[in-house]
Order: structure tokens, then C-alpha cells, then sequence
């Protein structure tokens, strides 16, 4: 789920299995108590599926063997559908498990294995449809019993996987089989977003009795081979519900958590497709004709930041002086190669409810100065903790320190290990950064802007904001709870701890042969490796 | 002579214990929770205690020391903390790897070293030795990473494009691709071949000098089977102890290379441990390649011992 | 690097005075053309790093283009992976290599030297004491020593300075000990252990002016190895820290891009070449020129 690769100086197959992993803890481990008819809510009972439509120009062809290099991998890989660690790792449970839900290529939940998922007036009780005639790869049809079966894997307290904080408020008792395709799931408290909850890929639906060692699964392929760091091969699930999916024979992911080896090994044609093409090698891939860049969007957010319950940023003027030195464009030039969009100290870009209205924030150094000028803190000099943590962090923070110079504050970058910052200081670093992937707005808070959030990393504690949230998560009415959100979000723009100069945006690479993947905005690579919708011309 | 040699053998297994306790005491014996300083944010207590558990950081530290050293001499080396494997299986493959790229190194640098430095001395003081001396003067000073990078501009990114720039084998063993290993085979040879050079060039020019060999020439044999029979020979046995010691060298010098070349071997692993702060895996591999290093050096003493008369009776 | 001396080992050196004697080594040293040329090398890359700061166009943290951009008008030589001037930021990054393995160098050698002249005059258990320990030293190759203590306590500037200097004791101590052992049975040192100087004198007195040759040359080699070493493990991204330009880190910063922007790579690389193979020039042409001398007195 992050995303982006280790830095290219600090070597590792399984370095980025850690952040990955914090990451996917991150990506689920609040319990998003929240109540209400988002947008997801609207996807509910469309049994329709437009992202099914293959991408690309031309009619898919069947056949073929498609061999992606991806970053991460390590001796630790899994098979488990609701554990993944890093990135091989979700490719395989994507293309091997599939849920009730996912996320279509611009982050909108699209109905899956599930015909619909409605819940009752409170949002306590959802009710999950199957479709008719789905098939496990052994065969044995998908029933409500598997899907039962899952949620308790999933929950299960004796070894809980990776959404089990998220489905906390899952009451596993009373999880009810209505009839073969039926199954009603009941929570203890209302669960609102619980779509979003359950289009995350680590809730793939596994046959009763499953095990990892023989991973039996739903999603349009299966497995033919495993070799833990190395490679998996996987071959086409002939039985796939979608209609004419997959069209490739044969899958093949290959571990290569070296930036230079991977783009190497497209270059030389030992894989058809990477993920993460490093900034610096986006030039050498487009000068070559066989191959193309494939540039998304995302929600994804690298921040800045800033302790507020700790000097010198304790005092919101010394919070709002250091967002008005970053000159954002540069931040995306310099740092980006201008591969990302300008942001606005703001998350959840793709929430409905986004504050676009909010004036951008520029570069005022003058400003700033008069602001640090009132706080009495004038050449200030603070330190800024940084490690290789996600790609572009180490070099934000050097373009910060530089910018900061203008303002006459003095920057002092302190790079340390990835294993340092994540250590015992984590979350208690006074001036830091962080990464963030796509996610909308309420659920952004539960993971890092509220006291008990597991990653409150600017011990954020704003009685008006907390309010307004809690307000808005009892609210049911969209209008009403749009004017609570956007309240809220005014409140992080004018005094929050985070500065978002940037949203990066995810680059992968692949061979012109290879069709049907797109762009998309969940800030997984390579159409979130959505390979079922691949076929090589 | 005997003696001298188990004495020498005796001192090495002394100073790898001593090596032990360096390595324990820079790794282990730090202040704080190691196992927490470890974990960082993972530390949950069932992972902490395991972890202790496994460090033994509960008990004195002379105990932890004998604890961690009886798990080492029994090739039970714990598990990696970033992969969860046995130290001992997650780093066997890369051992051998890394032995494959230092023998084919060894292999081709020690005779073309030998070849040249011979040369060298039979055109002494023309222009290709002129030429050599300085090459290999050049070549000895130079960082093996910057040998490895000036090779990578000039052979498969700069300006020729014909070689990998890095090692991105797939499946299966690493002399499968020969290709690849083209470069880092190269620059390490490279940076072993200098010393073997002008040793061998020095050697040489002293038996041709000898007695031995102007004996041999005025008893009007052939130019050739003087050289080959006579000279040669003779030549190699000083310049063997400096030939085990650049082998020697190559124990830690592929740390760099493989780092470089992102050859998948024990350097790019301390690497990689060092990055995950992996504690296991970086007290294993310090201790093999100091080990390697001492043995190789032992082994570059006895040689030294037996090759070189004056030594064999001078007493010490 | 290798223990295996590039240069041949001189022998120790006969009675003289230390100034006297250094002069004519120095003077006989640079007869030699290799010398001359590893001179000018080193003055050539050490005036990159001494007046580079002073020429630089522009800040070495400033932002002038896109990152990776190729040569262009006022940036000869390109951005880098930020989008700052390669030359300015190689202009600047010499320093650092240099101050570093310099300090390393003086403590290596300092600490060796008198560990060596106390050895070889001493002898007895302090001569083993100082030397088995060295050997502990010795049985691990540098780098990885280095990146023991680096690993573990992070990348310090002091702590770097300190490992390579101690990495260079042992090996120090060697030669020196060896040179003192054959100076020390000679006539001049007898002489005043009979009128009674005292030791500490002796050894600064006499022993290490008549080692000094050794001295030098040992200079020379470890200058040469500290600057790999030092450079080296700014490549491995355990030297200095961002945002500061080094040419170690430059080369690690920049390495991904080599094949689109090699000037950020390729002007660090050359520059630390140059020096290495500058100073190894003259200590290779000191090693000679000290033969020389001793061939020379002796005969």
C-alpha cells in the first residue's frame, strides 16, 4: 500500500517489506466508526460493473505471459489473503483472492463477489449478496458459509490479520448465514464506511478450511508456483466470474526491490512491466520506443510534519509560518520532477467532500517572517528528522531546509535509518515527515489526526475539529455532513500540524505490447495490478 | 618450522575469539534495550520478549556474551530479524555467491597477474614496463568502488552499451549469467592484480639477477626453458604469500562491489542488515568475513613460511 | 584496501639528524618524475576542494533546473537529483573527503607511530601487548569495520574519523615497530642509554627522526587509503548526510541516474582518482628516492 520504493541508496529486499507493512497496518488498523450515506454508500446496490470494460485500444486478445518486476520482496513473502507485507505480496493476493468489494480506478468502491452490500438504517447490519455461480479455483462454489468464514479468519483474536483492528467492531457471533448467498455481518457499534473498509485488498474471500500453504482462492488467477523472495507463477482461473477474464495464459511476479535492477530488467526485456520507475529514469524510458510510461494521480501525500503540543509548534503562528515558506511548485519540481500536484495542507484530495474552496497556499516569506517575528521565535533553528522512508521524503526535507534559509529559520536535516525512524522516537519526533496513501477524509482522521488514532504523529488534539468530526460521523444527512466536513477541514488548514506541499503521483512503467493498463488514482501500481484486465497485443 | 606454524594457527583462533567479543560488544553490549531498539514501533510484547528471549538481553552481560557465543559455534546464529529466517539458511546462498565471484576472480586475476608481472620483468626498463609500473601504481590507488563506477560509465552506460550495470539475475545460480557477472568480476580483479603485479615483477627481476639463472644461460639452454623451467619457478614462491593475502583481501573488499553491482552476495547482505538494522544477520557476517580474513592471512603466513628461506629459520 | 604495501618498504634509516635527512629525502624524491606528476595531481584536485567553494557559481542547496537536467548555459555540467548545480555542488564537496581522511590520517599515523616507536623500543609485554591487539585490528578488513561501529552508532563524522584512524594504528605500528627494532641496536642509541637520557627522549630524539623516512612513505599510503575509505563509505550512504555536498555522497545521491545525467557522477569519481593516484604517486616516488638515500649512505 505505499507508495513508494526504498530509497535508492539504502538498499533492501526487506526493508520495504517493513514499511509496507506499517503501512497496511496504517491503512486499516483504526476502527472507522462512522455513520452515515457517503459516496461510497451510493455504489451499494449497482450490481454493475463498468470497470470491467478492458482498457486500451483494440479487442483483448486471449493468451499470453505477462512478467512484472516489483519492488519489495523479501524471504518473508506470504500467499496469506489477509496479510500481505509488501508489495509482491498485495499483487499476488489481488490476482489470487478476490473480495466483495474493490476500488475501481478512481478510488470509487465497485461491487465485486458481492452483488450488493446494504446495511440497515443504523448501519449496523450489512447485508451481503453473492452472485450467482462463482467458483473457487478447486471448483467448489463461493457460498455465504466462505464469506463467513472469512470475516472470522480475518477477526480471529488467536491470530488476527491485517484488518482485524479495522473490523474491530465486528461482532463474530453474530455473523449470520441467511441462506446459500446470503450473509448478514453485525457490528457493535454503526460502521458507516464500512464499504471502504471492505473494498481494501486484504479482505479477499478464502473457502472454508483455508490455508496459506495451499491457497486456494476466488480471484481470476491460481497459483501454479511460489519461490518466497525469487518469483510466483500463476495461470489463468478458467472459471472467473467476469465474462472473457482473465485473457492472459499465465502470470509471472518477480521480486526486484532494486530501483536500477528493475528498470534494467524492462530495458532488457526480462520483465514486460515494473512498478515504481524511479524519477531519474523516466527520461530513459521514454526515449525508448518499445516502451511506455504509465503516470497516475493519487491521493497519496508525503508531509511535513509538526509536533503542536511541543515548542516551538506549539504556537500556531510558528505552524502557520512554516507553511508559508514552502513554495509548493518547487516542491513538486524539484523533489517530483514535477510528477505529482500541488497541495494545500489538506488531506483526502478525492473525498466528495475535498475543501477546494479554500484559497491556495503560496510561498510568503514576508508573512512568515512577521509571524515568526510575533511568536518572538526569529531565527529559529529547529531539527527535521527524516529517513529514507518513502521515495522523495530525504529529498523534501532538503528542499525545506533550503527554502527555509529565505526565512531566515535554519533547517538542520537529520537523515536517519529507516529502522531508527520508525524506532522508539516514532511518533514523538518534534519536526518529522511521514507518508500517507490515498484515503478520504473521515478515515484519514481516525488514522492520524485524533487522540487514539494509531498514528496521531502531530498529537493533534483540536476540541472544535474533534467536534465537528464526531458530528459529522453521527450525521446521516450528505448535505449536512458535507458543511461538517468542510468546517473541519477549515480548521486543519488554518491551524493543523501537517504541511502538504504535495500530492505525488504513482509511475510505472511497461512494454507498448502490453494492453489494458491504466491509470488509477488508489496509489496501488500498475492499475493496482489489475492484471486480469491485461492482454498483450 | 612445525612449531612455528601451530603457533601461528594457535594466535589466529585467539584472535578470532578476540574478534568475538569486538563484534559482541559493538553489536550487543550497547546501552538501552537492544531487542527494543531493535523493534522500534513493532515492539509489541510478545515480539519484545521473544526478541529478548533470543538476544538473551535479560541476563548479565557476561552470560549473554557466552550464550551468543555457544549459539555461534554451533551454527546456531538465531533468526533474522527481517525476514524471521535462520541467520544460518538466509545467508548460505549468498555465501556461496559470493564465494563464486571471488574464485572466478582469484582464478583469472592470479595468472594474468603473474603473466604480466613476468613480462614485466623480462622488458624491464622498456617502455611496456615503463607502462605497467604505472598502470599498476595507478590501478592501486584507486577505490575499488571508483575502478567499479569508471568501469560501469565507460562498458554499460556512458559510453559503450554493452554490459549490465548491475546484476538483476532472476531464478537459479548466479554463473547462469555470465554476462552480468562481467563487471563485477572485472573490478575486482582489477583491484587484486596491481600488488600480484608488481610483486611478481620484483621477484623476477631478482632470480633473473641470480646466479642460478646466469648459470643456466651460460650452459646455453634455450632463452625459453630458462625462463619456464628456471626462472618462473622461482619467482612464484615469494610473490605466493602475497597472492593468498589479495585473496584475503577479497573478503571484505566485496562488500562495495556487490553493493555497487547489487551482486547478491554477503556484502550486499550487510548491506541490506545494516539498513534494517538486522542485529543477527550483521554480527554473522562480521564474524565470517573477519573470520575468512583471518584464515586466508594464516594461510598467507604458512605460505609465506614455507616460500621464503630466510623466514623458515629465522626465529621469531 | 590491501595490506600488501604498493611501495617497497624502506629500510630503516643510519645515524642522522631528522631535518637534514627529510630534506634530502624529499629533494631526492622529487628528482623522480612520478613524484613531480603525483604533485601536481594532488595540488590540482586540492585546489578543486581548497578554492572550488570560492569559484562556485552558484550555492551548493540551491535549486537551478529540473532534477537530472543535462548540461546547459551557466550549469556546464547539469543538476543533480534535486535540481542543483553539479559543478557548484563538486566545487564544494571536496572539503569534507579531504578534512576527513587528513584527521584520520594524523591519528592513524600519529598513534601508530608512537605505538610502534614505543613497541620496538620497549619490547618485552608491552611490545606484545601493543601488537596482538593490533592484529585483533587487523582481522578486520576496514570497510567492514568501519561499517560495524557506523551501523550500529550511526553515521557520525567524529566516529568515522575515529574508525578509519584506528583501522590505519595497527598497520602503522607494524612498520614503524620494524624500522625502530633496527635502529634501536645501533651505536648512537647505546651511546645515550649510557649517558643516561632518558627514554622518553631517546625515542623522540633519536628513534623517530631516524624512522622518519618509513614515517613518510606510511604518511603517504594511509592518506591514500583513508581517502577511498572515506569516500567509500560516503558512497555507501554511512559518510556525511544530506543536504551537505560530498563527493562520496554526490556519487551515492546521483548513482541511479547514470545513465541520463553521469556528470553528477563521473566528476566526484574523477576527482577522488585523481587524488588517490596523486598521492600514491608520491609516496611511491618518497618509498624510491628513500632507497636511494639508504643505498646511497650505506655504500
Amino acid at each position: 500500500m505505499r507508495r513508494s520504493l526504498p530509497d535508492s541508496e539504502s538498499p533492501s529486499a526487506s526493508r520495504g517489506s517493513r514499511v509496507t507493512r506499517r503501512s497496511l497496518l496504517r491503512l486499516t488498523a483504526a476502527g472507522a466508526v462512522t455513520i452515515g450515506a457517503g459516496a461510497a454508500l451510493a455504489a451499494c446496490g449497482s450490481s454493475a460493473d463498468p470497470s470491467g470494460a478492458p482498457a486500451g485500444g483494440g479487442n483483448p486478445k486471449r493468451g499470453g505471459r505477462l512478467r512484472v518486476g516489483l519492488v519489495g520482496g523479501s524471504a518473508k513473502d506470504t500467499l496469506n489473503a489477509h496479510s500481505p507485507v509488501n508489495h509482491p505480496d498485495q499483487a499476488r493476493i489481488i490476482n489470487l483472492y478476490e473480495g466483495l468489494a474493490s476500488f475501481d480506478e478512481n478510488y470509487q468502491v465497485r461491487m465485486a463477489l458481492a452483488e450488493s452490500i446494504e446495511p440497515n438504517k443504523e448501519a449496523t447490519e450489512w447485508t451481503v449478496r453473492l452472485r450467482d455461480g462463482l467458483e473457487f479455483h478447486d471448483g467448489k462454489t463461493i457460498t455465504a458459509d466462505d464469506v463467513a468464514f472469512t470475516f472470522r479468519r480475518i477477526t480471529d483474536p488467536k491470530d488476527p490479520q491485517a484488518h482485524a483492528a479495522a473490523l474491530a467492531t465486528l461482532d463474530r457471533d453474530a455473523i449470520k448465514v441467511m441462506d446459500e448467498r446470503t450473509v448478514r455481518l453485525v457490528f457493535k457499534e454503526p460502521y458507516g464506511e464500512l464499504l471502504d473498509e471492505i473494498a481494501e485488498l486484504a479482505n479477499g474471500i478464502v473457502p472454508e478450511g483455508y490455508d496459506p500453504k495451499k491457497p486456494v482462492g476466488s480471484g481470476p488467477f491460481k497459483l501454479q508456483s511460489f519461490t518466497p523472495g525469487e518469483q510466483s507463477v500463476f495461470v489463468r482461473h478458467p472459471n472467473y466470474w467476469r465474462e472473457g477474464e482473465p485473457y492472459l495464459d499465465e502470470l509471472v511476479v518477480i521480486d526486484m526491490p532494486e530501483d536500477t535492477a528493475r528498470v534494467n530488467a524492462l530495458l532488457g526485456g526480462q520483465v514486460d512491466a515494473i512498478d515504481q520507475l524511479p524519477l531519474g529514469q523516466i527520461k530513459v524510458i521514454q526515449a525508448n520506443p518499445n516502451l511506455k510510461v504509465l503516470e497516475s494521480q493519487t491521493g497519496g501525500w508525503l508531509p511535513f510534519t509538526m509536533r503542536v503540543d511541543r515548542p516551538p509548534f506549539d504556537d500556531v503562528r510558528v505552524r502557520q509560518a512554516f507553511r508559508l515558506i514552502v513554495d509548493r511548485e518547487e516542491m513538486v519540481r524539484q523533489v517530483l520532477a514535477g510528477h505529482g500536484t500541488v497541495g494545500n495542507d489538506l488531506y483526502g484530495r478525492f473525498d466528495p467532500n475535498y475543501a477546494r474552496e479554500l484559497p491556495q497556499r503560496k510561498q510568503d516569506i514576508a508573512q512568515a517572517k512577521a509571524l515568526l517575528k510575533q511568536a518572538g521565535k526569529e531565527n529559529l533553528t529547529v531539527e527535521l528528522v527524516t529517513g529514507p522512508i518513502a521515495t522523495g521524503v530525504v529529498e523534501a526535507a532538503q528542499v525545506f531546509a533550503q527554502q527555509a534559509k529565505a526565512a531566515g529559520v535554519t533547517v538542520n536535516v537529520r537523515k536517519v535509518p529507516e529502522g531508527e525512524f520508525f524506532g522508539d522516537n516514532y511518533l514523538k519526533w518534534d519536526f518529522a515527515q511521514d507518508f500517507w496513501i490515498t484515503r478520504n477524509f473521515l478515515p484519514q482522521v481516525a488514522n492520524g489526526t485524533e487522540p487514539g488514532a494509531p498514528y496521531n504523529e502531530t498529537h493533534w488534539a483540536d476540541k472544535e475539529f474533534l467536534e465537528l468530526v464526531r458530528e459529522a460521523r453521527r450525521t446521516l444527512d450528505p448535505a449536512k455532513r458535507a458543511e461538517l466536513v468542510k468546517a473541519a477541514q477549515k480548521i486543519e488548514y488554518e491551524r493543523g500540524g501537517y504541511i502538504i506541499w504535495g500530492f505525488p503521483n504513482q509511475v510505472d512503467a511497461h512494454g507498448t505490447k502490453i494492453q489494458g493498463i491504466i491509470s488509477n488514482k488508489t496509489g496501488l501500481p500498475l492499475n493496482a495490478y489489475g492484471f486480469r484486465k491485461v492482454w498483450m497485443a | 618450522m612445525y612449531r612455528l606454524i601451530f603457533k601461528r594457527v594457535l594466535l589466529g583462533l585467539v584472535i578470532l575469539w578476540a574478534v568475538s567479543v569486538v563484534v559482541f560488544l559493538a553489536t550487543q553490549a550497547l546501552p538501552g534495550d537492544a531487542a527494543r531498539a531493535i523493534l522500534g514501533r513493532d515492539a509489541t510484547p510478545e515480539r519484545l520478549a521473544a526478541l529478548q528471549a533470543q538476544l538473551h538481553t535479560g541476563d548479565p552481560m557476561l552470560v549473554q556474551y557466552g550464550k551468543w557465543l555457544a549459539g555461534t559455534l554451533t551454527f546456531d546464529l538465531g533468526a533474522s530479524l527481517a525476514n524471521g529466517l535462520p541467520v544460518g539458511q538466509y545467508l548460505a546462498p549468498r555465501v556461496s555467491n559470493s564465494l563464486v565471484l571471488m574464485m572466478i576472480a582469484a582464478v583469472i586475476a592470479t595468472p594474468v597477474a603473474l603473466a604480466v608481472g613476468a613480462w614485466s620483468a623480462l622488458r624491464r626498463d622498456r617502455a611496456v614496463d615503463h607502462a605497467t609500473s604505472l598502470i599498476t601504481l595507478v590501478l592501486a590507488a584507486l577505490p575499488e568502488f571508483v575502478v567499479g563506477i569508471i568501469l560501469v560509465l565507460i562498458f554499460a552506460t556512458g559510453w559503450l552499451h554493452v554490459l549490465p550495470a548491475v546484476f538483476a539475475a532472476g531464478e537459479g545460480a548466479v554463473w547462469q549469467y555470465p554476462a552480468q557477472l562481467v563487471l563485477p568480476t572485472l573490478t575486482l580483479v582489477l583491484a587484486v592484480s596491481p600488488y600480484i603485479v608488481r610483486m611478481m615483477r620484483a621477484a623476477m627481476v631478482e632470480v633473473l639477477e641470480s646466479e642460478y639463472v646466469q648459470q643456466a644461460r651460460l650452459k646455453g639452454l634455450p632463452e625459453r626453458t630458462v625462463i619456464w623451467r628456471h626462472a618462473v619457478p622461482n619467482a612464484i614462491g615469494p610473490v605466493a604469500q602475497v597472492i593468498a593475502l589479495q585473496l584475503a583481501w577479497l573478503a571484505g573488499g566485496v562488500v562495495v562491489i556487490e553493493f555497487l553491482f547489487r551482486y547478491p552476495g554477503i556484502g550486499l547482505a550487510l548491506m541490506d542488515a545494516i539498513g534494517n538494522r538486522d542485529l543477527p544477520v550483521i554480527q554473522a557476517l562480521s564474524l565470517l568475513i573477519a573470520g575468512l580474513y583471518i584464515v586466508v592471512n594464516l594461510l598467507a603466513d604458512i605460505i609465506g613460511l614455507a616460500a621464503n628461506p630466510k623466514v623458515r629459520t629465522a626465529a621469531r | 584496501m590491501t595490506e600488501t604495501a604498493t611501495v617497497p618498504t624502506p629500510a630503516p634509516g643510519t645515524p642522522a639528524t631528522g631535518a637534514g635527512r627529510r630534506e634530502g629525502l624529499l629533494r631526492a624524491a622529487l628528482r623522480l618524475r612520478r613524484t613531480r606528476a603525483g604533485l601536481v595531481l594532488t595540488a590540482l584536485v586540492l585546489g578543486v576542494a581548497l578554492l572550488g567553494p570560492l569559484l562556485a557559481p552558484h550555492s551548493p542547496t540551491e535549486f537551478v533546473a529540473a532534477p537530472f537536467s543535462g548540461p546547459a548555459d551557466g550549469m556546464p555540467f547539469g543538476s543533480d537529483q534535486l535540481g542543483r548545480d553539479v559543478l557548484s555542488r563538486f566545487l564544494h564537496g571536496g572539503l569534507t573527503v579531504l578534512g576527513l581522511a587528513a584527521a584520520a590520517t594524523a591519528i592513524g599515523v600519529g598513534f601508530g607511530a608512537l605505538l610502534g616507536v614505543v613497541a620496538g623500543y620497549r619490547r618485552g609485554v608491552l611490545d606484545e601487548i601493543v601488537m596482538r591487539t593490533g592484529d585483533v585490528v587487523l582481522a578486520f578488513p576496514q570497510l567492514v569495520a568501519a561499517l560495524l561501529f557506523l551501523s550500529i552508532i550511526g553515521p557520525k563524522l567524529w566516529l568515522l574519523v575515529l574508525v578509519v584512524g584506528v583501522s590505519h594504528v595497527p598497520r602503522t605500528a607494524r612498520v614503524v615497530r620494524e624500522a625502530t627494532l633496527k635502529v634501536v641496536e645501533q651505536d648512537f642509541v647505546k651511546a645515550a642509554e649510557a649517558i643516561g637520557v632518558r627514554r622518553a627522549k631517546i625515542m623522540a630524539g633519536e628513534l623517530l627522526p631516524n624512522v622518519s623516512s618509513a614515517l613518510a612513505v606510511e604518511l603517504g599510503l594511509r592518506l591514500t587509503y583513508s581517502i577511498g575509505l572515506v569516500a567509500g563509505l560516503g558512497f555507501l550512504g554511512l559518510g556525511l548526510q544530506p543536504p551537505t555536498a560530498d563527493w562520496g555522497l554526490m556519487i551515492n545521491e546521483n548513482r541511479i541516474a547514470v545513465t541520463v545525467q553521469a556528470w553528477a557522477v563521473a566528476l566526484p569519481v574523477s576527482a577522488v582518482a585523481l587524488l588517490t593516484v596523486g598521492t600514491n604517486l608520491i609516496t611511491d616516488g618518497l618509498a624510491r628516492a628513500s632507497i636511494g638515500i639508504d643505498r646511497g649512505v650505506r655504500s
